[in-house]
């Protein structure tokens, strides 16, 4: 049976004058899911999530939530969406409890029920314990804590999350993490950006990379992966860099045109990209061997979401030998249909 | 000196704001509109200087009251800003010494109000010109001036050092500065008279805080408001000297500010006194009669009532109710200590002069306390992005507006309701004044309402709360004493026909007339001086509805 569809946006498209903001983005996301949104600065993630808040208007497209249109049901949305902002939005002289029983009285939550509402989010949140401080002298990640605590205080369906994780020291980062996967088991569908991809990648069931208001990839975490490592990434290391123009030369010739070979000699290094099948690879190890040439080591890099993210925007990766390695079309990846 | 990069950095920075030329261009403009209208086009030569004298009395009250409005500005936000962007950081962890950042900020800060006053050297050298008018007297104005610039910038900084926001240290540096220039003349003036010996002598160095009194002196108008009564004091020298103090003590305090002190102070705790023992918590509850414990843990916002209001009772400093308590106790300690006075007949006043006291004090609250309300009610929620948490919830634009203004009109009427027992007195010693009074209060609440709906309407138009509230204490002041500075030229050189003209758009001298204080019965000022209110109200409201409409619709 198909998982309910609970965020769903169709040929979104955002334009400010002659600039286009988001380009024709469609994405489903179903319930209880974490959905990683993911792009460069500047890629259209902000305008995706103010539309679907409503606080921003599409030029064209759709966005839904629960069924509900997002801009002719704007106030509907409001019950139905948790909405954090990259800023905390901090009110001086308001002790934690306060600023949450504010937040609860503007959703109009019933007096009693939001005592214990204001209970219940903190305890989820494990921000309990600064009920009384001030909300201007939180840390950093306390604040992050309260902002969660205010975004589920009306018990909406979706949760969305910019950047919850900025800024956050490892420790309150793992809380972090504990803490979004715990809404996701009671039920709750997020949308989470973040810059920390490692972080996302923990968490996510289908991640979204956006790029300059398009759509790059979609889907869940293992069918991009799977889609990048089609094209699989080997390094070479030699003994020393005398011989890396002969190995780079022999891979080349080895593996044809498909591979994208580059060398590395001040690292002795030879760096392949290729679609090439196992058996290819071992033959080419075979004849490198042979030829004596001091080879160390023949290792498969692993790819990860950051690769996945530079590799489907096209921004290239500084390696960890301070060179820029231009990435592989994109479009290889895109799948604009959650389906 | 000049090679300090923060002067530099200060001075450069400030000329190339928006701000700052417009400031420069109305300066040229009214000191130029004051030649062009009051150089002579007679046949006749003015041999007794009488015509110089009366440009020079309007252009010396003026260039006081530009400087006192705009001085502060500045300064008092110099270090806050730098503190709350992390660069005082940056500056405090180079080379450079405390002493060189503060006279960095100090020059840079006063160097554009020495530009203002050097706009206005074209002006003065027409005066002279003119005849009547001796350079020496001139040159003592401009001494006055640079001394008072000096001051209110030294001032300034200090205030902004310890504020936490630029709007906080605004709103402190006008107090301070309008408490300088205005409420240090009541001593002197109340009690002049009776009183003798060192008492006199500390109401004079109190009075000499002000620089009103020195420049009336030079302006020839030192006998104004002395009842007959003659003194040889040299209020110029006197000024001079306090003048110089108060910047040195302030320069010293700030400088010291520029180390670890600044940046040294812990998170509030959030302390709450249920959790503190028993002693302490029944201390505080005599001490604080239990409402008004700010670290009470207060209840959950009722089923009725606007959230908002709360939200904005609890985020302003001074909308707790320990505060608010705090501040109709000081209204009510001055209503009273006027009963008090009149009662015991310290003082021979007449209701009329009571009157116009009341009147006063009240306009003074009115003009002091709404802009710290009401000038970051919009912008403020910009300026921290709580606005856009405020437009994702179900709260309407009309519910939040509604909240905003109804929690600062609250304030607003119970520190003006202190006052009130001063009416009480006023009908007890003359009850023909029933009408009278009930006039003067319809004018009070018409200002009340206007002040508040102007520094809104600015609120929604700006996006920042400091330049919201320099704005609008700029307008507040210019709407309610420039035509007090028309009205102090009266035939000298302006008629009674002109300063009526001006006088209708000051609600201060409307509630003066209606209270019937002496000097300002024969205009007639009501009922269009209701009617400008009233007009200025709704607009300043509409603009208010239709910028809070634009910011919160979907874009």
């Amino acid at each position: 049976m198909a998982s309910e569809v609970v965020v769903q946006t169709q040929n979104l498209t955002k334009r400010y004058g002659d600039f286009t903001s988001l380009d024709a983005l469609t994405i489903n996301v179903t319930r209880g899911s974490i959905l990683g949104f993911i792009g460069p600065n500047g890629a259209g993630k902000t305008t995706t999530i103010k539309i679907l808040v409503g606080l921003s208007k599409p030029t064209s497209g759709s966005a839904s939530i629960a069924g509900v249109d997002c801009v002719s049901g704007a106030k509907q949305i409001k019950h139905l969406v948790g909405y954090m902002p990259d800023t905390f939005g901090a009110y001086d002289n308001m002790r934690v409890r306060e600023y949450l029983d504010f937040f609860g009285a503007a959703f109009k939550i019933p007096r009693k029920q939001r005592m214990k509402r204001i209970d219940e989010v903190m305890d989820i949140t494990g921000s309990t314990y600064m009920k009384d401080r001030y909300v201007e002298a939180l840390s950093h990640g306390m604040k992050q804590r309260c902002a969660i605590a205010r975004t589920m205080l009306h018990d909406p369906q979706v949760l969305i999350l910019d950047e919850p994780a900025n800024g956050l020291d490892p420790n309150a980062r793992i809380d972090m993490r504990q803490i979004l996967l715990r809404l996701a088991e009671m039920g709750k569908t997020l949308i989470v950006t973040s810059h920390i991809l490692p972080e996302l990648s923990r968490i996510c069931d289908t991640v979204a990379i956006i790029a300059q208001g398009k759509l790059q990839a979609f889907g869940t975490l293992s069918d991009i992966m799977r889609n990048l490592s089609q094209k699989r990434q080997f390094e070479i290391q030699l003994l020393s860099g005398d011989n890396v123009g002969q190995v780079e030369g022999l891979v080349k010739q080895g593996l044809g045109e498909e591979a994208e070979v580059e060398s590395y000699p001040a690292e002795a290094m030879v760096r392949i990209t290729t679609t090439r099948t196992d058996d290819d690879l071992a033959r080419l190890l075979n004849a490198l061997t042979k030829m004596k040439l001091g080879i160390c080591q023949f290792r498969e890099v692993v790819q990860d979401l950051e690769d996945a993210f530079l590799s489907v925007t096209g921004t290239g990766r500084k390696g960890a030998h301070g060179m820029e390695k231009a990435s592989g079309p994109v479009t290889n990846y895109a799948k604009t249909n959650a389906e | 000196m000049i090679s300090n990069p923060i002067i530099q950095r200060e001075l450069l920075g400030m000329l190339r704001t928006r701000k700052a030329v417009m400031i420069q261009l109305l300066v040229v403009a009214v000191l130029a509109a004051l030649v062009i209208f009051r150089w002579p086009t007679d046949a006749m030569a003015d041999h007794s200087g009488m015509q110089a004298q009366q440009i020079l009395q309007l252009f010396g009250y003026g260039l006081m009251v530009s400087l006192v409005l705009l001085a502060p500005v500045f300064p008092a936000t110099s270090i806050v800003k730098e503190k709350r962007s992390g660069t005082l950081a940056l500056l405090l962890n180079s080379p450079m010494s405390s002493w060189s950042i503060f006279f960095g900020k100090l020059v840079g800060v006063v160097g554009f109000v020495v530009m203002l006053i050097a706009l206005s050297t074209p002006a003065a050298a027409a005066c002279i010109a003119m005849g009547g008018v001796n350079p020496s007297q001139m040159l003592a104005l401009y001494g006055i001036l640079l001394l008072l610039a000096l001051e209110y910038a030294a001032l300034g900084l200090l205030v902004s050092s310890y504020a936490a926001t630029p709007d906080s240290a605004l709103r402190l540096t006008y107090s301070v500065v309008l408490f300088l220039v205005v409420i240090t003349l009541g001593p002197y003036q109340f009690f002049q008279g009776n009183v003798q010996g060192p008492a006199l002598e500390v109401m004079i160095w109190v009075r000499c805080l002000s620089p009103l009194p020195a420049v009336m002196q030079l302006m020839g108008h030192g006998a104004v408001g002395a009842q007959g009564i003659t003194s040889d004091v040299n209020w110029v020298m006197q000024f001079a000297i306090l003048s110089g103090l108060i910047t040195v003590a302030s320069a010293c305090w700030t400088a010291s500010r520029f180390g670890s002190k600044i940046f040294d102070k812990s998170r509030a705790q959030g302390k709450i006194t249920d959790e503190q023992s028993a002693n302490v918590q029944i201390y505080r509850r005599i001490m604080y009669l239990w409402f008004f414990d700010p670290q009470r843990r207060s209840g959950l916002i009722g089923p009725l009532t606007n959230p908002v209001r709360v939200k904005e009772f609890r985020t302003r400093k001074f909308g707790r109710a320990h505060w608010i308590l705090r501040l109709f106790g000081v209204c009510l300690i001055l209503s009273l200590g006027l009963i008090l006075m009149t009662t015991m007949s310290t003082m021979s006043w007449g209701a009329a002069t009571l009157g116009g006291i009341v009147v006063l004090l009240q306009m003074a609250l009115i003009v002091l306390v709404t802009p710290s309300l009401a000038s970051g009610m919009i912008c403020g929620e910009i300026e921290t992005k709580s606005w856009q948490l405020l437009q994702a919830t179900p709260l309407s634009t009309f519910t939040i507006v509604k909240g905003k203004l109804t929690s600062a009109a609250l304030t607003l009427v119970m520190m003006l309701m202190a006052t009130m027992p001063a009416y009480a007195t006023l009908y007890l010693i003359d009850d023909t004044l029933l009408t009278q009074i009930a006039n003067t209060l319809v004018s009070l609440a018409l200002t009340a309402v206007m002040a508040l709906m102007i520094t809104a309407a600015i609120s929604s138009m700006v996006s920042k709360t400091a330049t919201a509230t320099a704005i609008s204490y700029t307008l507040l002041v210019g709407i309610f004493l420039l035509p007090m500075l028309v009205w102090l030229g009266l035939d000298a050189p302006f008629t009674h026909a002109t300063v009526e003209k001006a006088l209708m758009i000051s609600p201060l001298a409307g509630a003066l007339k209606l209270i019937e204080v002496p000097q300002f019965v024969d205009y007639a000022l009501i009922p269009l001086n209701w009617y400008i209110q009233a007009v200025v109200s709704v607009v300043s409201f509409i603009i208010l509805v239709i910028r809070t409409w634009q910011l919160s619709r979907p874009r």
